[in-house]
């Protein structure tokens, strides 16, 4: 039993293999719609599109594992986004644009750190408070930029959007490096308590695990992601819009659980959800490609990830039925 | 390291319930105390005011004769205190070896664990149970595909990992089979040696009198007797407990072999096969209470499930003279099954809801729409009390019973519904000696009106006292069947670890040993 390879192996010692048939699969139909998929220019301009999305997902993964959950990521990226737009503008100095992208930074963990004192020293529902947060942070947004306007420096936003360091695209980097943080981060103390506190918060107070303190921690990671990506889209669009982020925080929630993630916590990791990201915005090229009629977008897109979703359930009842 | 700890006078009330009054107990490096008493006579809040995790109301706690108190049961652990609980401490979804080391995780140089040293240090701890498991444990291998009595196991060995001088064993015997017992004897032997203490807490009179040396009784939270294990009978040790002795006495008067053999068929039972299972073969006529024996997990529980049609199964299973394959629970309620699962906690009972709800749960459709709340009522306070449950009332949730009343609960929930097969899995696991009196003459009677039983036991001593006949379980087949003469006790275990005896020529030797 234990050297045949069978599906539950797979499944629970390799939890990328699904979201890596998927994103194999989801590939092969983009590449077929859009055959110069793999020319450098075509994988840039994708990446650069599917980076934000990437590290926000990060951020969820995280707190996902740690047992609960982030609905207030978009607003967060949206925060971030109006904040460079309006301080930095068009005609800003590069030096300005990194001083406000170290704020920018601190803002995002400090609205992490908001919803980590709520749930973790309050012990407040997750999906409660960071869903009334998210009102917060979105409506801080629309505050600071009521109507879409501002920017950052075109020549900045060329960095991001043209560098492409030995042939490849910056985003490649950007994913090497969070792999190799979570690899180092996931086999430190810290990081087995997080994967304690996901698993079973009681198991692990029991064993003087600090809970509240990790699971606050969790929370301030993922504001602090979310600011990233906030940084990235803005650099991506050049400009500013309040109502940038707001779908991105359901995109976010799914790109983890197609990562093979689950949403009871505990399991897991980063390089899953990497993929779930990178899968989703595939399947968004690949709607967009086969011109299929805008009002029918929305509705495909759902299927497509619903279906997504539902397939390992599907093949474990088959695989019940059959026994 | 301190050399004893005493436990003076110790008050602990939850709300209005006193759960000890008058709590005493003394422990010295190099022995093993027992802590005895029935469920509900705060033998679980004695060990928790001991490993701090309730702090106590009145009396006071001395470590080598100093006052002490602690403010968290991280304090006690830092003195030296381990705790192996019933309810599992462990992380599902984490592998066995981040489950022992949690917070105490060997570090390399950059600050990552360092997990050569951890598999280093989880197999010296798996080989103090080595030869015990069911299948090759491994440091790698996540709690959630473990068995119960291996999660028991880690958490015994997570204790341990401590190096504690104090180890408080909470009912840890309760889930494990005989032959780990005897392991986790022998080590209890050992630490006694090294300059351990060790209370030991559990229902298993015969556990007690091999391993302790002292014993210290407490009923209704007050300790009524101490001292040494061999000035002390079994009988006496109960009569301590709860005061009517002649509860002890389960074992069956008249075994009525043969007298059964008029009576129909009403289970048959032809190669049935699941993932554990690999063809079982038996038949069961009215009125017979027949035991399923073994060690734990060799396909009992799954036997039960399938008959049940909660398991997939393939053979044929006929149930009073016709053939059945169920699809669904439901449809082996309709003709007459009952199942009263093992784990009562997660399969058994909702815990949040009341009594009522519990007892009457298999039965609301008979009470039509809208429901006759108070005819249900009637029935169901009826059947509380034909058990002699327990209760403050029917409206309390079923979380404020001791063990001992939720398991009537659990039977009770069915006797309602009046079966005419019952399946039991271990029904009295955790359940204390009073108790079991009672589930045993209310199974007893049962048979004399008629009905059959299915009873799988992890206790040897009852199914030998109680059953007509018991099927012995060994790798997924039923190894020997002991009845009459043959049912010994050295029988069954022999039977049970799967060794031949010549008592029984055609039965393969060659187990898991």
């Amino acid at each position: 039993m234990k050297n045949r390879i069978t599906w539950d192996f797979l499944m629970t010692r390799y939890p990328v293999f699904f979201p890596l048939v998927l994103l194999v699969l989801s590939v092969a139909i983009n590449l077929y719609l859009q055959p110069n998929m793999f020319q450098l220019s075509t994988l840039n301009s994708n990446m650069r599109v599917f980076l934000p999305l990437i590290l926000l997902t990060v951020g969820q993964a995280i707190v996902l594992i740690a047992g609960g959950i982030d609905i207030s990521v978009g607003g967060i990226v949206s925060v971030v986004n109006t904040i460079l737009a309006t301080r930095v503008g068009l005609e800003g100095s590069s030096e300005l644009m990194w001083q406000y992208v170290l704020i920018s930074l601190l803002v995002g963990a400090l609205a992490g750190a908001i919803n980590g004192f709520f749930i973790a020293y309050l012990r407040l529902q997750p999906i409660i408070t960071t869903y009334a947060t998210s009102f917060l942070y979105a409506g801080f947004a629309l505050f600071i930029l009521p109507n879409p306007g501002g920017g950052i420096p075109s020549a900045i936003a060329s960095v991001y959007r043209t560098s492409t360091p030995l042939s490849l695209p910056l985003a490649f980097y950007v994913i090497a490096i969070l792999l190799l943080v979570w690899a180092y981060v996931s086999s430190t103390r810290y990081g087995k308590y997080l994967f304690a506190v996901g698993g079973k918060a009681e198991a692990a107070y029991e064993t003087a695990v600090p809970v509240t303190l990790v699971q606050f921690s969790a929370y301030v990671i993922s504001g602090f992601m979310a600011a990233l990506a906030g940084i990235a889209i803005t650099m991506l669009s050049g400009s500013g819009n309040a109502d940038i982020g707001n779908p991105m925080t359901l995109n976010s929630i799914t790109a983890v659980v197609i990562g093979g993630n689950a949403f009871s916590g505990g399991i897991g990791g980063v390089a899953g959800p990497i993929l779930g990201a990178i899968t989703l915005s595939v399947i968004q090229n690949i709607i967009s490609f086969s011109h299929i009629n805008t009002w029918w977008e929305t509705l495909v897109k759902a299927t497509i990830i619903v279906a997504a979703l539902a397939a390992p359930g599907v093949i474990n009842l088959f695989r019940r039925r059959r026994a | 390291m301190p050399e004893s700890l005493s436990a003076r006078n110790i008050v602990k009330r939850y709300g209005g319930v006193v759960a000890l009054s008058d709590g005493n107990l003394d422990v010295h490096t190099g022995e093993v105390v027992a802590l005895i008493g029935a469920n509900g006579s705060g033998k679980s809040t004695m060990s928790k005011v001991i490993n701090g995790v309730v702090v106590l109301d009145g009396g006071q706690l001395l470590l080598d004769n100093n006052p002490v108190h602690w403010s968290s049961p991280q304090a006690a652990k830092n003195l030296g205190i381990a705790t192996v609980f019933q309810e599992l401490s462990l992380i599902p979804q984490m592998t066995v070896a981040e489950n022992i080391w949690l917070t105490r995780e060997p570090m390399t140089a950059i600050g990552t664990v360092n997990r050569k040293v951890l598999h280093e240090k989880t197999e010296e701890l798996l080989s103090l149970f080595r030869g015990t498991y069911k299948v090759d444990l491994h440091p790698d291998d996540p709690i959630v595909s473990l068995p119960s009595d291996e999660k028991q196991i880690i958490e015994i060995l997570k204790a341990i990992s401590f190096d504690p001088w104090l180890i408080i064993l909470d009912e840890a015997t309760a889930s494990l089979d005989s032959r780990q017992v005897q392991r986790l004897f022998e080590l209890v032997e050992d630490w006694k040696e090294a300059g351990k203490a060790i209370i030991f807490v559990s229902h298993r009179m015969e556990e007690i009198f091999r391993i302790a040396d002292r014993y210290s009784v407490l009923r209704n939270g007050k300790t009524v007797g101490a001292g040494d294990m061999k000035d002390v009978s079994e009988k006496e040790l109960v009569k301590l407990m709860i005061e009517k002795e002649s509860v002890f006495e389960y074992i069956r008067k008249d075994s009525k072999n043969g007298e059964n053999e008029e009576k129909p068929v009403c289970l048959e039972v032809k190669e049935l096969q699941t993932v554990t299972l690999k063809g079982i073969n038996f038949s069961v006529r009215e009125g017979e209470l027949v035991g399923i024996g073994g060690l734990r997990g060799q396909g009992q529980r799954e036997l039960l499930h399938s008959l049940f049609g909660d398991v997939p199964y393939s053979g044929t299973v006929k149930l009073f003279g016709n053939g059945y394959k169920f699809k669904h629970p439901r449809e082996a309620m309709q003709i007459g099954l009952a199942l009263v699962p093992g784990d009562r906690g997660r399969e058994g009972l909702l815990s949040i809801r009341s009594i009522l709800d519990n007892l009457q749960l298999p039965s609301w459709p008979r009470y039509g729409f809208p429901l006759r709340i108070k005819k249900a009522k009637r029935d169901a306070e009826q059947v509380g009390e034909s058990l002699n449950l327990k209760m403050a009332g029917l409206e309390e949730p079923v979380s404020s019973l001791s063990g001992g009343n939720a398991q009537k609960v659990v039977l009770g929930k069915w006797l309602v519904r009046k079966p005419k097969l019952f399946l039991l899995d271990d029904p009295t696991k955790g359940v204390d000696v009073g108790t079991k009196a009672e589930i045993y003459s209310l199974l007893t009677q049962l048979c004399d009106e008629g009905k059959t039983i299915l009873f799988y036991s992890s206790d040897d001593e009852e199914l030998i006292g109680l059953c007509d006949r018991v099927l012995v379980l060994h790798d997924g087949i039923i190894r020997t069947e002991l009845s009459g003469p043959s049912l010994t006790k050295e029988n069954l275990i022999s039977a049970s670890l799967g060794v031949s005896n010549g008592f029984h020529p055609e039965s393969r030797t060659g187990g898991t040993l």
